[in-house]
């Protein structure tokens, strides 16, 4: 019986969105520099968005989620900032830089609901009208799979220079159940990878055609 | 010149107000007041746009042209815009003020995962005289033009129309390895796109 019981529990656990997690997890005093900390919001803050955008256009409630934690994770930042700067300042000239930096904080995090905003307009099931507005817009979100014969696969993202060669930055990546978000230089692509990219229409010619394996180089 | 329809507008705010983040960040980064300022011009255009928006997509619903469904996803979308826009206009509010920037503001923005950067069109750089159309410098360098400077004017989300003249002052985003492209191109060191 009690076996049971703790088995339930595991369950419930394990599913436990990664967001709630973030959400709960006891807030420990950890000393991380103000650089950092805004480093990591401003990167957010520029990422939150797509993936927003990418979880309404796809009808995905896995991006959804990750929206969700980057939210969740952006409130923490945010309080973590506010803690270091206070620590920090000594005389009302530091007060008043410092307060500035906070500012900066605090637009960032303004910028992560928003995305919390656009994805709840998924509720809305009225992607048509969206799916129509975004494939306008200057840069857009496009989706695009790896194929087994394209020189891609196996290759850091870095090596690839995807980005400096196409202007495609990517934004996740999924293999098969797994997700990757905001894959950094260093991620490898694999045959059947799904990418979420934001580019341009030429940009998503030529890296398409890359990844069908029609393209030998990017250049 | 035909009336802009409700989406064209959506569009407008959400480009625009895209836009407006960038140039607040590289407001902090140069020190730059002249973009601050335009940031918050941009700004009031925005809540402008947003309020046209807002009457324009009731009156499509009255008309019968527009579903309630649609027009609010319309209005929703328009305003995670304006809120965005919102958020540039305190950043670049930071410059404006007359306290001195704290270095780590400048540090933050350029360790980021997109950089910014800025450089100076030399008379013999193959950019001079073309269009951005023409260059697609975005697609071969992974650079995106935020804004530029062409003498005493200054120029905020150029189009593929725009032409590069000697001179001129580009300010771009982009990723770190396309950064070395664009001023190696501007400063006539390379000829490759």
């Amino acid at each position: 019986m009690i076996e049971k019981k703790r088995r339930n529990i595991i369950k419930r656990l394990q599913r436990t969105p990664k967001w709630k997690k973030e959400e709960f997890s006891e807030i420990e005093y950890e000393p991380t520099p103000v650089k950092d900390l805004l480093t990591e919001m401003k990167d957010i803050s520029e990422l939150i968005i797509d993936l927003a955008y990418s979880a309404v256009l796809f009808d995905n409630e896995e991006i959804a989620e990750e929206v969700k934690y980057l939210e969740v994770r952006m409130d923490k930042l945010n309080y973590d900032i506010r803690i270091m700067a206070m620590m920090a300042a000594r005389t009302k000239e530091d007060a008043e830089q410092l307060a500035g930096i906070l500012q900066v904080a605090q637009s960032a995090e303004k910028i992560s609901n928003t995305a919390g905003d656009i994805v709840l307009i998924l509720k809305d099931k009225n992607r048509p009208t969206l799916s129509r507005i975004l494939s306008k817009a200057d840069e857009k979100i496009f989706r695009i799979k790896v194929f087994s014969n394209s020189k891609a696969c196996k290759q850091k993202i870095g090596n690839l220079k995807i980005e400096t060669e196409t202007g495609m930055r990517i934004i996740a990546i999924r293999r098969e159940n797994i997700w990757i978000f905001n894959p950094q230089s260093d991620a490898i692509l694999m045959a059947n990878d799904w990418l979420i990219a934001r580019g341009t229409d030429e940009g998503f010619e030529d890296l398409d055609k890359f990844l069908k394996g029609k393209l030998r180089v990017l250049e | 010149m035909k009336k802009k329809t409700s989406e064209d507008i959506v569009l407008e705010i959400k480009d625009k107000s895209e836009l407006m983040v960038d140039l607040a960040y590289s407001s902090l980064l140069y020190d730059n007041k002249i973009i601050a300022k335009e940031v918050y011009d941009l700004e009031d255009l925005i809540d402008n746009l947003f309020g046209k928006l807002q009457k324009g997509s009731l009156e499509d619903v009255q008309k019968g042209k527009l579903t309630v469904n649609a027009a609010l996803t319309l209005m929703r979308l328009a305003k995670a815009g304006e809120e965005i826009a919102d958020a540039a206009r305190e950043i670049a509010d930071v410059e404006l003020r007359d306290v001195e920037l704290h270095p780590i503001l400048k540090m933050s923005v350029q360790e980021s995962d997109v950089v910014l950067t800025k450089t100076q069109v030399d008379s013999r750089s193959i950019l001079c005289g073309k269009t951005l159309g023409e260059l697609k410098l975005g697609s071969e360098t992974g650079m995106m033009i935020i804004a530029m400077r062409h003498k005493n004017r200054w120029l905020y989300g150029p189009n593929k129309n725009t032409k590069i003249d000697r001179g001129d002052i580009l300010f771009a985003k982009g990723p770190e390895d396309g950064e070395k492209h664009l001023i190696n191109l501007a400063k006539a060191e390379t000829d490759e796109i």
